[in-house]
């Protein structure tokens, strides 16, 4: 079933695209625009930017993101996120957000901690209707917020 | 170190065998010639430099070939720009040179395709049960039974009608003769987890996976190892850790329902925490990986995880003469369908790796007097059968083979006689690299056709896919055969296409590979909807409007051979590719 899905979210990306040029059948596809199809949807950089209100977000180490290189299922893909930060009243992980990158909606899942929490962990399963990257958005109590990112590859397979 | 293939070139060279790399010349012309390759023996078969007490035999992907076969390696192995010329990606003409195999040897018959008409005629079928064993007990002859171990990197219990129809026993039963001690697997999985376990259950040896996870949220082992991550084995005196590795994309490349709730990936953080707690806290002298991750996914592996002394790989099918080194770990691969046993003696001093030596013997049945107790097994595991196998189908003008990265002509005919009989526009045949091959003039026998299908999901479906679909799916497939990174590359073939023509530049990005594309001559129309049928993979489940006939492809493609009763298949391939000029490309890409 979800492949079923999987194909024809692939297929209304495309299905204005004309007869496809003989040189690449996809070059019409890269003009094209994902269509919005629900009232929550999102693209990454508006889902980031609702999150952060434009503050600048950096690439961090400190965050460890585990996930699979090749989804054995794209609708159940599990997703880790750890941040290496201290969990005290002093200094904390106030959030972790986990976004995708080509979803029709890119927020995956919001989580909000305290320091009763006592370690920022999280992990759960997302479902990803094609190859993309998936991201650990982490907002600090400073205001500040760092992130990172894996791509996760989902494949039909076909070989053996 | 002594590889001892010089033995076997030096036997090549006194026989004369003298001639030019894929030429079609007669390489044996003469009875003085003939007589001669009779005198090559089963003592310079298993001709080895000993080294050290301890052996470790290995074997992979028999591919439930209990009987010696043709097997023929790729006449095409291409990959990404930065894997093609290395060991794994060579073949033909590029592997004899970088092995530095001489024209008309042994070697050549058994690693490369060519010339391999010719040298079949002179030296006959490779492999089987009945004289892979004869190795096994020299080796254990010589080096006392206890100090010997055999390992088995998987796709053993899969491949062929005997193995297909007893449910996979037939093969356990041959691993038990032939002393298989540990054993890791991909196809085996096929059975469905049920299966898996019974035949576990009636193994000698020991089935080890440390990267299969039960991932069932309701089950008691939730997140935990479905089979013993690892063994320890004492031979000669040393403790040997041996860590399973399952074929890693078990789920993606066969249906999801055998393996439902096991959750398979590489899963190389937790096989480095198997390797420490080997070493730091079991003590022992040397750190094995028996994996069925495939040759260059075991390549990147040694990369990422130290403290591994040798992976003993599988999956790919290569036969790799001389072992890769990566770091500090030492990777073999042994072939595939019984052709090779590899032999790695280890001499362990100060409780590490002092030294070793490493030698595919390959399983030249004609050379190696057959053990009786093999050929009865095999007798006794076939006579339900030999009625319906034995059939005479049917019988081939041309080479029926299937190893190939685009197109082959056995793939070809299986392809012809279900377009045939299911009307479709364009046919999917997966791109396995198991199989058989049939020589010019040969039969094809009933047995040979399950050979090429043997599975637990024969089905062939028909149903529709919009053109836009098809060009998707050959994109993807083509990522998944031709990334640049081996960890996203799943180590089978292209999907092999008939009714349809494409051409392909593998160095092009993901999504943009494939051009010209063509069906039943005229080019693709992304908005037709055309007929599809396929089988071996997951399309279907893409498509619509599904017919409600599924026939088995190995009868689909027994009734086309009946009714045709000779087979003329064209060897040029219905692909095109723009960026390789030869199948068997150097480094660099040179031809």
């Amino acid at each position: 079933m979800e492949r079923r899905k999987f194909i024809q979210s692939m297929f209304a990306a495309t299905a204005v695209a004309a007869i496809a040029t003989p040189t690449t059948i996809f070059a019409e596809e890269a003009k094209k625009k994902t269509a919005k199809k629900g009232p929550n949807d999102m693209t990454f950089d508006e889902a980031v930017k609702a999150i952060t209100e434009g503050k600048e977000v950096k690439d961090s180490d400190k965050i460890k993101l585990t996930v699979p290189e090749i989804a054995e299922n794209g609708a159940v893909v599990p997703v880790k996120v750890e941040v290496d930060y201290p969990m005290t009243e002093k200094e904390s992980v106030t959030a972790i957000h986990i976004l995708n990158t080509a979803n029709g909606n890119a927020r995956c899942a919001d989580v909000m901690l305290t320091p009763a929490n006592d370690k920022a962990y999280f992990a759960t399963r997302v479902k990803l209707s094609k190859t993309q990257e998936v991201v650990a958005l982490v907002a600090l109590s400073d205001g500040s917020f760092i992130k990172a990112g894996k791509s996760v590859k989902v494949t039909i397979g076909g070989c053996g | 170190m002594d590889i001892n293939r010089r033995d076997f070139l030096q036997i090549a060279m006194a026989l004369g065998l003298i001639g030019t790399v894929g030429g079609g010349t007669n390489l044996f012309a003469g009875e003085a010639a003939k007589e001669k390759i009779k005198n090559l023996t089963f003592s310079d078969i298993v001709d080895f430099k000993a080294k050290g007490k301890a052996t470790i035999l290995h074997i992979c992907d028999l591919h439930a070939h209990i009987k010696p076969l043709y097997w023929r390696e790729p006449s095409t192995l291409i990959s990404a720009k930065n894997l093609v010329g290395t060991p794994g990606f060579i073949c033909g003409d590029s592997f004899m040179k970088h092995y530095n195999i001489k024209a008309g040897s042994l070697d050549q018959y058994f690693d490369t395709y060519n010339d391999f008409s010719e040298l079949a005629k002179k030296f006959g079928k490779m492999g089987g049960i009945a004289h892979m064993k004869p190795i096994i007990d020299h080796v254990k002859k010589e080096r006392g039974e206890k100090n010997v171990i055999l390992l088995d990197s998987g796709d053993t219990w899969q491949g062929t009608a005997v193995a297909l129809k007893t449910d996979g026993e037939a093969i356990v039963n041959a691993q038990n003769y032939l002393g298989v001690d540990v054993m890791v697997g991909h196809w085996e999985f096929t059975y469905g987890k049920e299966r898996v376990m019974e035949l576990i259950e009636k193994l000698d040896g020991k089935f080890i996976s440390q990267n299969v996870l039960d991932n069932d949220p309701f089950s008691d082992t939730f997140e935990e190892s479905v089979f013993e991550p690892y063994t320890i084995q004492e031979i000669g005196g040393a403790k040997i850790g041996i860590i399973g590795q399952s074929f890693p994309f078990t789920s993606t490349a066969n249906p999801k329902r055998f393996t439902e709730n096991w959750s398979f990936a590489l899963r190389h953080e937790s096989l480095q925490e198997h390797v420490d707690h080997l070493r730091k806290k079991e003590k022992v002298d040397c750190v094995v990986v028996l994996s069925h991750d495939g040759f260059s996914v075991d390549q990147e592996l040694a990369k990422k995880v130290k403290g591994v002394d040798f992976i003993l790989s599988g999956h790919t099918h290569d036969p790799s003469p001389e072992p890769i080194i990566v770091n500090d770990t030492v990777i073999i691969i042994s072939g595939s369908h019984g052709k090779y046993i590899g032999r790695l003696d280890l001499d362990i001093k100060d409780k590490k790796v002092a030294g070793y030596n490493f030698k595919l013997i390959p399983v030249a049945s004609n050379l190696i007097p057959a053990d009786k107790a093999g050929e009865e097994l095999i007798a006794k595991e076939y006579k339900p059968f030999d009625k319906e196998l034995n059939e005479v189908l049917g019988t081939t003008k041309g080479l029926l083979y299937k190893r190939d990265t685009f197109y082959s002509t056995f793939d070809a005919l299986i392809g012809q006689a279900i377009q045939e009989k299911m009307k479709s526009d364009i046919v999917f045949t997966p791109g396995y690299r198991w199989g058989t091959t049939v020589l010019p003039g040969g039969d094809i026998l009933k047995d040979n056709v399950y050979e090429m299908t043997a599975i637990t999901y024969p089905e062939v479906y028909t149903f529709d896919l919009k053109g836009q679909v098809i060009a998707n799916l050959m994109e993807d497939i083509a990522d998944n055969v031709f990334n640049a990174n081996p960890l996203l590359q799943q180590g089978g073939d292209m999907s092999r296409l008939t009714g349809a023509t494409y051409s392909i530049k593998i160095d092009a990005p993901s999504g943009k590979r494939i051009s010209d594309f063509k069906i039943g001559g005229k080019p693709i129309d992304v908005k037709k909807t055309y007929r599809v049928s396929s089988w071996g993979g997951n399309l279907q489940s893409a498509g619509e409007n599904l017919d409600k006939e599924t026939p088995a492809v190995y009868e689909v493609v027994s009734d086309y051979i009946r009714k045709k009763k000779v087979i003329d298949i064209p060897l040029e391939s219905n692909v095109k590719v723009l960026d390789y000029d030869c199948g068997c490309p150097a480094k660099g890409a040179k031809c």
